[in-house]
């Protein structure tokens, strides 16, 4: 079975920094992704890579079996409409409504009737816990709400695979739990691929299979979720643990 | 020596940056013409840009060539009453001046400064809260998505407003010439010198800007990098670029106008 | 047709809010002069950043300027076969008028969008409340610095570009009229008087005070993130713009 996900020895430098050194991972269909890693390490520029919106100086990068690397934009766009992402910062267009805005992948995508579409923005507001703000401008939301009607547009297309930049970032701890219930429950659903980074390693733990970290450029462990906390590098130990002493240098 | 290296150096990448800028400059306006063709702005935004552009840029240009119109008259007036007293001229050639240059040139770096500094700062804010990149997510081209409906709202209002502008400027000319140096006003308002290369000269360069200011903005939008500085850089780099562009523009346009008449303007 | 004077209405009043705000602003930075406590260290860090920043895009767009000059004039100057007065015709026009308000909407846009876009960028990362909470007034420290140099800066850019201005009418008399740099260079010298530069300074001297004013006070205004900053350059930019046509107007119609 091919990978749902593949990266192969991929480079990413911005000016003299060089942020990704040779990134390999293999995501199979189905499977469930953590990446963890120190602030600032390139987590997002993995997310950004993955769907075409960044070119890596080097290496390869296969999503749903095709290579991502080197096509135009007019190219990406099928496959990007299988794909779904949620931006660390929400992304939400404040130019249209709530409602519009988990309207619009399936807008783009064409084939379905305002009703259909109509239909199945309901029942993702709904499922997210925001019933009735459809007409709403992102303005009038909170950091949660806008969270929330994220991951509704990232899910509302019933992507292949769907990536997560911070899903619950400066989110309260119950919030925390309910929005990883929403996406375990929506990929329990689909059956999507999922990558989701996150800074709350416990919480994340609790919904993916495996978790990857990413430390000075590479991934230097992965392993299961469930015994990060033992893992046998001292590094992703200290990490997840939360110590203070120990071989991760100061940020 | 590693002085001078080091100079060469800073100088060299500029030019790279600067040349790699223009090449992708380039590339949006082509982006953009095929957009065009392609038929790909909404036909909503293309409303929603005719009115930003157009209704909210009506009273700026009125006020501002209203001014330098009275201005420039009263400085033509000035020197004449100095040189020759004759004013029998004034009126039909500052009408010539504005329909070939000063309608035109003015009414497009107003728009530049106004639209263009706009049109950055929404496309820039966009970019830096990644909306564009979420457009792309959905199979949208930016392009096509942000800067068609703006070019083609541009073009269309850019040269009504030059109509305009310059409309204003030569009645606010008049109305000078009259109340500060008792120009008749059916002397002063006098087409006797307009001929068709005069209009064409003024369609030409007010299609010329309505086109350039649209796609520098946009492009200096969609490289809005960082946050809050990124949006304040690309507005600024909007203004310049695209006020500098009617200028060269200008100068482009006279100039081969100039060859092509034998410097019969 | 009520909606539309509602709007009117609306726009009127945001923009006497605007207009007094400016003004309040201006209070506040003659006060600040009074007596002359100015932090030395930040008047002249933004001297050598604006004027580092404008002087190449000042330069070449006087050049180009003085060059459309001659373009306008030289043929009919041609055809009179006043040659002399080519230099008149151009320079005239590039020393009172087009100089400073070309050079003025040039350095609006380079030198005082950008200031704009950095106090508001200080100002939507709370960085003047900081200023606030240790006892330093953000008027004193960062606004007057920068007022001041912008003003000396615009002066001292209306010459140089001026001159640029003189410099390209000349070349392009010279590459496409075929006039002589001779000939030029005595119709500048015979018709331009000191007076003719000299107003073009008082203009600059005012367009710089406008720009300065409008371009601060619309950073230390803005609210919102990074939209906010957009507008607020926005803004003031078309502000300065509109300013600068105003003096233009009064400053021509009070010297004669």
């Amino acid at each position: 079975m091919t990978a749902a996900l593949r990266f192969t020895d991929v480079h990413k430098r911005y000016g003299r920094r060089e942020v990704l050194a040779g990134i390999s991972l293999e995501l199979a269909p189905g499977g469930r992704l953590g990446l963890i890693g120190p602030a600032a390490v390139g987590k997002s520029v993995i997310c950004k890579l993955a769907c075409g919106l960044e070119a890596p100086d080097r290496g390869m990068i296969e999503v749903l079996a095709n290579h991502v690397v080197g096509k135009r934009e007019s190219e990406l766009g099928a496959l990007r409409r299988r794909i779904g992402m949620l931006f660390q910062n929400y992304a939400l267009f404040d130019f249209l409504t709530v409602a519009n805005n988990v309207a619009f992948p399936l807008e783009q995508r064409g084939g379905m009737t305002a009703e259909e579409i109509e239909a199945k923005v309901a029942e993702r507001l709904r499922a997210v816990g925001l019933a009735g703000s459809e007409h709403k401008l992102t303005a009038e939301l909170s950091g949660g709400m806008k969270k929330r009607v994220g991951i509704a547009r990232a899910t509302v297309a019933d992507a292949e695979i769907v990536i997560y930049d911070e899903p619950t970032a400066g989110l309260d701890p119950v919030t925390t739990q309910k929005i990883y219930d929403l996406l375990a429950a929506d990929q329990a659903r689909t059956g999507a691929t999922v990558l989701a980074v996150s800074s709350d390693v416990v919480a994340l733990a609790q919904f993916v299979d495996e978790i990857a970290f990413l430390y000075r450029g590479r991934i230097i462990y992965r392993g299961d979720a469930k015994t990060i906390a033992d893992a046998p590098d001292p590094i992703v130990r200290q990490f997840v643990r939360g110590e203070l002493t120990g071989p991760l240098e100061a940020a | 020596m590693s002085f001078v290296r080091t100079r060469i150096e800073t100088v060299g990448g500029a030019v790279v940056d600067a040349s790699r800028a223009v090449v992708e400059l380039w590339q949006v306006y082509i982006g953009t013409l095929a957009g065009v063709v392609r038929g790909g702005g909404r036909r909503g935004e293309l409303w929603r840009q005719l009115h930003a552009i157009g209704n909210k840029s009506l009273l700026f240009i009125v006020v501002t060539l209203g001014f330098i119109g009275m201005v420039m008259t009263y400085e033509a007036c000035l020197q004449l009453a100095r040189v020759t007293g004759d004013f029998s001229q004034v009126g039909s050639q500052y009408l010539r001046l504005i329909v070939s240059d000063f309608g035109p040139t003015l009414t497009g770096l107003m728009l530049a400064t106004r639209v263009g500094a706009g049109i950055a700062a929404e496309i820039g804010s966009m970019k830096v809260t990644e909306q564009i990149d979420a457009l792309r997510m959905s199979g949208v081209l930016p392009i096509d998505y942000l800067i068609v409906p703006r070019f083609l709202a541009s073009l269309v209002m850019t040269l009504m407003l030059t109509v305009l502008g310059g409309a204003v400027m030569y009645g606010a000319g008049g109305l000078t010439a009259q109340y500060s140096f008792g120009v008749n006003p059916s002397l002063f308002f006098d087409l006797a010198l307009i001929r068709p290369r005069h209009v064409i000269l003024m369609c030409v360069k007010a299609v010329a800007y309505g086109a350039a200011i649209p796609v520098v903005s946009g492009f200096c939008g969609l490289r809005a990098r960082g946050s809050s500085e990124g949006v304040g850089w690309a507005t600024t780099a909007a203004v310049i670029g695209s006020s500098f562009s009617v200028i060269i523009l200008d100068f482009v346009i006279s100039a081969t106008a100039l060859f092509l008449t034998g410097g019969d303007l | 047709m009520s909606a539309a004077i509602r709007a009117l209405g609306a726009g009127a009043i945001r923009i006497a809010e605007e207009v007094g705000g400016i003004v309040v602003l201006t209070g506040q930075v003659l006060r600040a002069l009074v007596p002359p406590r100015i932090d030395w260290r930040e008047l002249v860090k933004n001297l050598h950043k604006m004027g580092n920043r404008s002087v190449p895009i000042v330069v070449l767009t006087a050049f180009f300027a003085g060059g459309l000059m001659t373009l306008q004039s030289g043929p009919f100057v041609k055809k009179l076969g006043a040659t002399s007065l080519a230099g008149w015709a151009a320079g005239y026009a590039v020393l009172r008028e087009i100089g400073p308000i070309l050079i003025a909407l040039m350095f609006s846009g380079r030198v005082g969008a950008n200031n704009t876009a950095e106090l508001a960028t200080m100002t939507v990362t709370e960085q003047l409340d900081g200023l606030r909470a240790l006892a330093i007034d953000p008027v004193r420290f960062l606004v007057v610095p920068r007022v001041i140099a912008m003003m000396i800066m615009l002066v001292a850019l209306t010459v140089i570009g001026d001159l640029v201005a003189l410099l390209g009418a000349s070349v392009v008399g010279r590459a496409l009229l075929e006039i002589d740099w001779s000939t030029m260079y005595f119709s500048f010298a015979d018709n331009l008087k000191p007076y003719d530069f000299l107003h073009g300074i008082y203009k600059s001297v005012a367009f710089g005070g406008a720009i300065a004013m409008s371009s601060c006070y619309f950073g230390v205004t803005v609210r919102g993130g990074a939209v906010g900053v957009g507008k607020a350059v926005n803004a003031a930019v078309v502000a300065a713009a509109v300013s600068i046509m105003l003096l233009d107007f009064f400053i021509t119609y009070l010297s004669g």
